[in-house]
């Protein structure tokens, strides 16, 4: 941070030629230029692509070779998709999946990052490896091992609900041998374990950033507000929260981002394309464009539209904080 | 679409330049290494048998192509799809390939396999071939690809259990309920019957044998056979096994037939569908269960066994290949008579000529005498390169049993949305 904001005082700082100081100046965005090359091919060139492939027909593989000719649809393909009232289910899965799982995650990453905040330095240091090691297993693997959990016969959830005793089971849940019951078989059912992996995957990070936040609070502040009498709910509502707005609003970004586009802990947990009543948009737009017969044209139109949504929603958050700190 | 199609040169370009380069370190012999390589794709994970018998056909291949290298590369079965896809769209895939033959139309379809109709016609022993396979493997009646083995679906049961509660294997749907409970109560802890409720192959079995039809088509437009009383029947019964009968778990609406059939073979369930190819599956899971099990035919309603679904692979050579003749050529040598005998039975699967799988050649195998049974009344799903759309991707029929299982629709609901789903995508434009 503090290289960042020295630089630009730097070459004002020094007495130089006028000359040297304009080269000076063309320097960092000459840096910038295999990075920004990188982006361009790996990142600008296929976002260009997908863009131009939702206006266009294309169901058949040797089109993107070239040896096709691609008939223009306009927003036919947008048309098909907006019209067809799967798209209801498929959309309102995603928003109130996103919405939850952002909720969740920023709850208990925040309490997590306070508790963190609180401990002492071993404890600290060991309750966050433990964090860690929940954001460092990579996704497929961590879902794998979630799905074995619930596992219809042998998964260690299953064996806990049958440890339950019968008739507290029977009472609470109407039944007593959990052998061979389908947990992933209703949609609420599935959306549940599915919240429970990606909340469990994406915790970690939110609760390290906000311990970040809190490490730079000035201990005095929370210090003199206790002495003024106020309960750590007020603390963290009138302290804590108002100096990190920044960094929650940041997180709160990157968490919607995430959530709206989770693909990996779906398809792991939902054995593929199949369970269609599930469907959120990312996980509709790989089964349209790859599944047989391939759909290419109608796969990029739903993932521009995912990022239109994307672009709306994170826009008019960062507005309203960028507001808030305005009138603050 | 001119901007990308003037670009399509600069991506060749590029990709043959990176192609000089990577060439560079190799033989060098440019022109006369045309014919020096066959390249050949082979689904599955590559058992050794199965290299030493590709091994026996290049041996055979080179008699009349002395300088011709095969090169067989294996393709996991889920993978296929997928390299299939890049294959198309890169430009260089192989020259010959074997391909599910559900999936055959799909691909004719999207203009990765060549046309070999001519080729077919003149070839004398393909005439033997099961008519059935044949027909499957044709797109607007010309031919893309040639059935190289056969495979049907049937019941594995527990013989030490039907011992047990005093049941035999059952002939008819009341035989089979019966059957699953006298188990299901003999052997506490295990399910009757290993419902595979998320998979279609088994279930059309119980479709057909009820006098019910996928979908016929009628002129230019298909109409579906969901509706019949017969096909709703057959889901009631399909359904009913879980919901009713309860001889399978609530689960099994997620299960598919390889879920099944571990089920079977970890001694968690008495019956299972499967293929005579799962055999060695099984026997990897369980090694023990080779002395307690037998197999019957998927049973009718009414005592005769259920028509059987076609299934097995085709070989097909790959459209973009410079080498049609020699890979045609290959595939003649592979596909012959005694090369399809020797490598069915080696994996457990059925040669493709009636005149092999008929006679009793195998009514006296425990395990596949069965399936040679079914393999006598097969049936075939809609000939129409838009069923892989209704079957694997909308997944029709699967999520019609599974909404019926998991209580969220009746039959009567059931059926009808899946009619109406799948009529939409036959006969969508």
């Amino acid at each position: 941070m503090t290289t960042l904001t020295q630089a630009p005082e730097t070459p004002a700082a020094r007495e130089t030629p006028a000359r040297r100081r304009r080269r000076v100046d063309r320097l960092p965005y000459l840096l910038l230029l295999p990075c920004l090359a990188i982006i361009g091919v790996l990142l600008l060139w296929p976002l260009g692509q997908v863009v131009a492939m939702s206006f266009f027909r294309l169901d058949n593989v040797r089109q993107l070779r070239g040896d096709r000719d691609w008939p223009w649809v306009g927003l036919g393909n947008y048309a098909e998709i907006l019209g067809d009232p799967f798209f209801r289910t498929v959309l309102r899965n995603t928003v109130l999946f996103a919405a939850a799982n952002v909720a969740l995650t920023m709850i208990l990453g925040t309490l997590v990052g306070l508790l963190l905040n609180r401990l002492g330095k071993r404890m600290a240091t060991f309750v966050a490896s433990c964090v860690m090691l929940a954001w460092a297993t990579p996704a497929l693997t961590g879902t794998i091992v979630w799905k074995w959990l619930f596992d219809d016969t042998s998964g260690l959830v299953t064996w806990l609900f049958n440890a339950l005793p019968d008739g507290l089971s029977n009472a609470l849940f109407g039944r007593a041998d959990w052998t061979g019951y389908g947990w992933f078989n209703s949609p609420l059912m599935f959306f549940s374990i599915l919240t429970l992996v990606v909340v469990w995957h994406s915790f970690p990070f939110i609760a390290v950033s906000v311990l970040a936040g809190l490490k730079s609070v000035p201990s005095e502040l929370h210090e003199a507000a206790r002495v003024d009498g106020a309960g750590p709910w007020k603390v963290f509502w009138k302290i804590t929260f108002p100096l990190l707005r920044p960094v929650f609003g940041i997180l709160v970004v990157l968490s919607t981002i995430w959530d709206f586009k989770v693909f990996t802990q779906q398809f792991v947990l939902a054995g593929g394309t199949q369970d269609r009543p599930t469907f959120m948009l990312s996980i509709y737009s790989y089964a349209e464009a790859f599944s047989p017969p391939p759909k290419y044209g109608l796969g990029a139109a739903i993932a521009v539209i995912l990022t239109l949504i994307l672009l709306v929603v994170t826009g008019l958050y960062v507005r309203m904080v960028l507001k808030q700190e305005e009138d603050a | 679409m001119n901007r990308w199609k003037r670009l399509a040169p600069v991506t060749a370009v590029v990709a043959s330049a990176a192609m000089v380069l990577a060439g560079c370190g190799g033989s060098g012999d440019d022109e006369a290494a045309d014919n020096s390589k066959l390249t050949v794709w082979m689904m599955g994970e590559g058992s050794e048998a199965q290299t030493a018998f590709l091994d026996g056909v290049e041996a055979e291949f080179k008699k009349k192509h002395p300088d011709t290298d095969v090169v067989v590369q294996y393709i996991p079965w889920l993978e296929a799809p997928k390299k299939f896809q890049a294959a198309l769209a890169g430009g260089e895939g192989p020259d010959v390939t074997e391909l599910g033959n559900t999936e055959t139309q799909g691909w004719a379809a999207q203009e990765a396999l060549a046309d070999v109709t001519a080729k077919f016609a003149a070839w004398p022993e393909g005439k033997d071939i099961l008519p059935d396979l044949v027909r499957n493997a044709q797109l607007d009646g010309k031919q893309y690809g040639v059935p190289w083995y056969a495979g049907v679906r049937a019941l594995y049961y527990r013989t030490d259990w039907f011992a047990e509660a005093g049941v035999k294997p059952p002939t008819n749907w009341d035989e089979l309920v019966a059957a699953a409970k006298a188990v299901q109560a003999k052997k506490p802890g295990t399910y009757g019957i290993a419902l595979p409720g998320n998979s279609e192959l088994p279930f059309y079995s119980f479709l057909w044998g009820a006098g019910g039809e996928i979908a016929i088509q009628q002129g230019d437009t298909w109409k579906s056979g969901y509706t019949s009383p017969q096909a709703q029947q057959a889901v009631k019964f399909w359904t009913d096994l879980v919901t009713v009968h309860k001889v399978a778990p609530p689960a099994a609406a997620g299960w598919n037939e390889i879920d099944a059939r571990t089920q079977f073979a970890t001694g968690k369930a008495a019956m299972a569908f499967a293929g005579s190819w799962q055999a060695g599956a099984i026997k990897k899971d369980n090694p023990e269960i080779e002395k307690v099990w037998g197999t019957f035919p998927i049973p009718g309603p009414d005592g005769k066994p259920a028509p059987a679904f076609a299934g097995g692979s085709d070989v097909a050579l790959w459209q973009d290949s410079k080498k049609q003749d020699l890979a045609w050529d290959y595939l003649t040598v592979l596909l012959s008579k005694q090369k399809d005998k020797e490598f069915a039975s080696s994996l457990g699967f059925f040669p493709v000529y009636s005149d092999l799988v008929g006679g009793g050649e195998y009514a006296n195998d425990k395990i596949m005498a069965a399936f040679a049974t079914s393999l006598q009344n097969t049936r075939l799903t809609p000939l129409t390169p838009k069923w892989v759309e209704v079957s694997r991707t909308k997944t029709v029929t699967q999520a019609m049993n599974s909404s019926v299982i998991k209580g969220q629709k009746t039959v009567e609901q059931a059926t009808a949305d899946a009619a109406a789903e799948m009529e939409s995508i036959l006969n969508a434009k």
